[in-house]
């Protein structure tokens, strides 16, 4: 016996329903798997895909003749992989062993469940590639980059360092950071979700690009021979610091950047024994830092000072411009002058005397400078000062350059007028100085000076170029500077720069460290050759001197004894053609 | 209007074998299924031993075992049943209420399973006990199904099991189940039509309006977790790492799979990122691995097997075979309906296991119970009728 007919319509009802519902389902798992397949699919790869970023190789950074400077070493980092480790004791005795860590630590790292653990970075490519032969699964060895620094300190304040991501920290690492650096490749790898890596799905990757090698113009025998003098005249003047800068007054090319005493490049973390003592055993992080900082400085290029005499190359050269003073012209030198209210004094307390103004050039004589200024008057003077481009930066490619300390036009009255003559009230970066007084005896070209030379580009060198403004000084002017100067290594102030054989020009200078009256000076000295078209200009300054302090005995001796090395040297290099 | 046959009149009865077949292959494509998703999680998981095969093992035993029990039970006469009734009604709700026992069992954070020696969930145990009560009383109401009393007590009988499901092993989607499927078998019985639509159509609205009130609040403070959930469901982009997480690995699961899938073991998502993987979500794994061609085959057989019910059902020997039937029917049809509907999004994420496919041992067993009982109703028809 059947049931009833109303039953089975209801049945039959019911399950159409049900039957409709799934279709409606299947509908929409069609619009999801055809439609929105793409979509999800995307979205579900960028779950599964892991990035790993795959350093680039940093460019190096060489010397103008390709000696390296800053290199790269390959290192490695060693990590374990939890649950592909087979044989736990024995990955843990030979890790502890062949990175010298302790076995605790090694366990440590071995039995924590986690997808990946890093045991050691920076690790020696030999001890990656003995620990990659053992075989025992579970041990990861990636190999990176490490910067090396192949001569530690040489030009450490110049080159800078990298920080742990290869990034530069200071100098030329972070000035030319953007070329060193290269692009990162990344490596696409599929993973599970706890960010295991799965084997069999393969990974694609994107190689890096290298950074660029980075030609400088610095000269390594010049660097070398220049940081050995200057560390010899820290040691027998027991100075505070030395400066000496080398550079191409032609074309502002800097052949060497010294400032002792440098620091190691490989460990530029670490302070120097007397620096650590002073700030304790347990410094602030900020007492920490600022030591660091100190260390860093480049007193060539971060730090002003009080230029003192050789700044009387200025004012000769706008007085000489601005024809308010002749070379012939006769002065008096009672050994003071008197400015305003003021008495201000010649180094010479007995005075020069009667003199022309090439002798007051090579006697340094600070009346005969007053005098010029006082000729050209605040207005025609800060005009010259903003002319030669004093009161700007120099553009220099290095981080950091300080500002040149002037005073305001509407406050220089004729004391500040008088003392910024002859090189004191105001401060300006050594970098500064020589690139002033290389436009002044160059001819008049005002070049950017730099350390960047060029990158090769199809195994040529591609220079960069600076900009180079010129005109700043007659040709007349700029020749008679030359002169003039020679003269006063010839027979002045700056006869101890004499070199056999050459003709050197120069300006002695002995300024005093602020505040007045401390006992403290700088000693320097500022030298050029040849004469005619010059090649080299050297600048040397002694921070703190003991003992005797005047430039020409403790600044020029360093120049010489440059100039003799180098000069040869330089002939025989023919930079310049 | 019993009905016994004697042994040699089963000669001349019907057997569902295409049924049986499609039960057979469904648990078999199953427990393939289960494999594949669980293996790769199973085998790094201390939960399971690190044995890929845990799963795979555990439902298989259970499907052996459910496949004996579905035998036996198609063996006999499924009037045997209906003294059971009010039984396994009663121990339907101490089963529930001895979840709250030290008996209790939690899972996952979910307090819904029993220990008795094997883990048990009381939830899929009542819903075979509701068919079998319902069944009974509305043959026994014969025609009091008419009047308006005895419309309400059908529909509120399963009330105090449903409210029991949902608040004592905070389950509602088994509760919606079980109360869905007293509906469906009332649909039946009752010759009413209008009362289901004004219902029906009175749900839809409630539902809403709730969905178009919980948009309007702005603060997420003031919202319950089932809010939360709705809120997700409308857009699960918008909380991708909490309320909306499942559903969207759902998602891309389903997506990723294209027309022809990954390919048997080649999904992704099971990898971890799809929770409940072997379980509530394992059609989207399905969908991953199988593509919509795979997808569509597994929703065409659900078809055909709930279209053999039909069959069954009218053509079943009496009433109380009939509405046993169209329980199952029910049973099944609102599983299948209800886990697809989340998998895909299409209604706020619950937790609903697809059957004979997800993983659940009880649930295996006593969908193969219900089996037993449809196939011991098909043997009632007699041939010669059909």
């Amino acid at each position: 016996m059947k049931i009833q007919t109303v039953y089975r319509k209801k049945i039959f009802l019911l399950t159409l329903v049900c039957i409709f519902a799934l279709l409606v389902l299947w509908i929409r798992v069609v619009y999801l798997m055809v439609w929105k397949s793409q979509y999800y699919s995307g979205k579900a790869e960028d779950l599964h895909q892991r990035e790993r970023t795959i350093a680039a190789k940093r460019g190096r950074i060489l010397d103008r003749n390709g000696v390296v400077l800053a290199d790269n070493q390959t290192v490695c980092t060693i990590s374990v992989i939890h649950n592909q480790i087979k044989e736990p004791e024995k990955v843990i005795s030979l890790l502890s062993k062949e990175l010298q860590l302790p076995i605790d630590q090694v366990r440590k790292r071995v039995e924590k469940v986690s997808s990946i653990e890093k045991v050691k970075g920076n690790v020696p490519e030999e001890i990656g590639k003995r620990i990659k032969a053992s075989g025992l699964s579970g041990i990861k060895v990636d190999e990176g980059y490490k910067r090396y620094y192949p001569y530690g300190e040489l030009a450490s304040k110049v080159l800078g360092f990298t920080g742990g991501d290869y990034q530069g920290i200071i100098g030329l690492e972070v000035k030319y950071d953007s070329i060193l650096a290269g692009t990162p490749g990344v490596l696409y790898t599929t993973t599970d979700a706890r960010g295991v890596e799965l084997e069999n799905y393969g990974e694609s990757r994107k190689e890096p690009v290298s950074g660029q090698d980075l030609y400088t113009t610095l000269d390594y025998n010049i660097q070398m021979y220049a940081t050995q003098l200057a560390k010899q005249a820290m040691e027998s003047k027991q100075a505070a610091q030395v400066a000496i800068l080398v550079m191409n007054p032609q074309n502002g090319e800097i052949y060497a950047c010294v400032d002792v005493p440098e620091f190691d490049c490989n460990a530029p973390f670490t302070l120097p024994e007397s620096v650590q003592a002073s700030i304790g055993e347990n410094p602030s992080e900020k007492s920490r830092q600022n030591a660091l900082n100190a260390m860093w400085r480049n007193h060539c290029i971060n730090d002003t000072y009080e230029p003192g005499s050789t700044f009387k190359i200025i004012t000769a050269a706008a007085g000489l411009e601005e024809g308010v003073v002749q070379v012939s012209d006769t002065f008096s030198c009672p050994g003071f002058i008197i400015v305003g209210d003021r008495k201000i004094r010649c180094h010479k307390i007995q005075g020069h005397g009667i003199e022309t103004f090439a002798q007051g050039i090579q006697n340094s004589c600070n009346p005969v400078f007053i005098t010029v200024g006082q000729r050209l008057g605040v207005d025609k003077y800060y005009t010259y000062f903003e002319k030669y481009r004093l009161k700007e930066k120099t553009g220099i490619d290095l981080p950091g350059e300080a500002s040149t300390i002037m005073h305001k036009k509407e406050a220089m009255g004729p004391v500040e007028l008088a003392t910024v003559s002859f090189g004191q009230s105001f401060q300006i970066t050594p970098i500064q100085l020589a690139t002033t007084v290389s436009s002044i005896i160059n001819g008049g070209k005002r070049n950017v000076p730099h350390l960047g030379l060029g990158v090769l580009e199809e195994e040529k060198l591609k220079r960069f170029s600076f900009p180079c403004k010129s005109n700043i000084l007659s040709p007349e002017v700029s020749h008679l500077m030359g002169e003039l100067l020679t003269q006063v290594v010839e027979q002045g102030g700056g006869i101890n720069a004499k070199v056999e054989g050459y003709t050197v020009g120069g300006k002695t200078a002995t300024s005093q460290m602020l505040p007045r009256g401390s006992g403290k000076y700088i000693s320097s000295f500022l030298g050029f050759s040849p004469t005619e078209n010059p090649q080299v200009m050297a600048l040397a300054i002694v921070y703190e001197p003991k003992g005797i302090y005047y430039g020409s005995q403790v600044a020029a001796p360093i120049v010489r004894q440059l100039f003799e090395n180098i000069l040869p040297y330089l002939d025989r290099m023919c930079y310049n053609k | 209007m019993k009905l016994n046959l004697k042994r040699r009149e089963y000669a001349n009865t019907y057997f569902d074998y295409s049924l049986l077949f499609m039960i057979f292959f469904l648990i078999g494509f199953g427990l393939i299924m289960i494999y594949s998703a669980s293996a790769y999680d199973a085998a790094i998981s201390s939960n399971s031993n690190n044995d890929p095969a845990f799963y795979l093992k555990k439902q298989a035993a259970a499907a052996i075992l459910g496949i004996v029990v579905m035998l036996v039970v198609s063996r006999i006469d499924y009037h045997f049943w209906e003294r059971f009734a009010v039984i396994g009604y009663v121990v339907s709700v101490i089963l529930i209420g001895l979840v709250l026992s030290p008996l209790g069992m939690e899972i996952n954070g979910a307090r819904r399973w029993l220990n008795l020696g094997i883990s048990v969930q009381p939830a899929e145990i009542a819903k075979l006990a509701m068919v079998l009560f319902l069944a009974t009383l509305i043959c026994h109401m014969k025609k009091g199904i008419r009047t308006k009393k005895g419309f309400w007590l059908v529909l509120l009988s399963p009330a105090p099991i449903c409210v029991m499901v949902w608040k004592i092993t905070n389950n509602l989607s088994s509760a919606i189940i079980i109360f869905g499927i007293a509906v469906l078998m009332l649909f039946v019985a009752s010759p009413e039509y209008k009362i289901f639509f004004l219902m029906g159509g009175g749900v839809a609205a409630l539902a809403g309006i709730v969905v178009l009130a919980i948009t309007k609040i702005d603060s997420l403070a003031k919202l319950g977790f089932r809010s939360a959930r709705i809120l997700a469901w409308l857009n699960p982009e918008s909380d991708p790492a909490n309320k909306g997480f499942q559903t969207l690995q759902s998602l891309y699961a389903i997506g990723s799979g294209g027309i022809f899938g990954k390919g048997l073991g080649q999904s992704m998502q099971k990898l971890g990122f799809l929770p409940e993987e072997q379980n509530d979500m394992i059609f989207s794994i399905i969908c991953e691995e199988l593509g919509l061609v795979g997808a569509a085959f597994v929703m065409l057989m659900f078809i055909i097997i709930l279209w053999r019910f039909m069959v069954i059902a009218n053509n079943a020997p009496d009433l109380f075979g009939a509405l046993l039937v169209v329980g199952v029917l029910g049973h099944i049809a609102i599983q299948v309906i209800l886990n697809i509907a989340v998998v895909t999004n299409t209604i706020p994420n619950t937790g609903i296991s697809l059957p004979f496919i997800s993983y659940g041992g009880t649930s295996v067993l006593f969908l193969m119970i219900e089996i037993g009982l449809v196939l011991s109703v098909g043997r009632g028809i007699k041939l010669r009728r059909l």
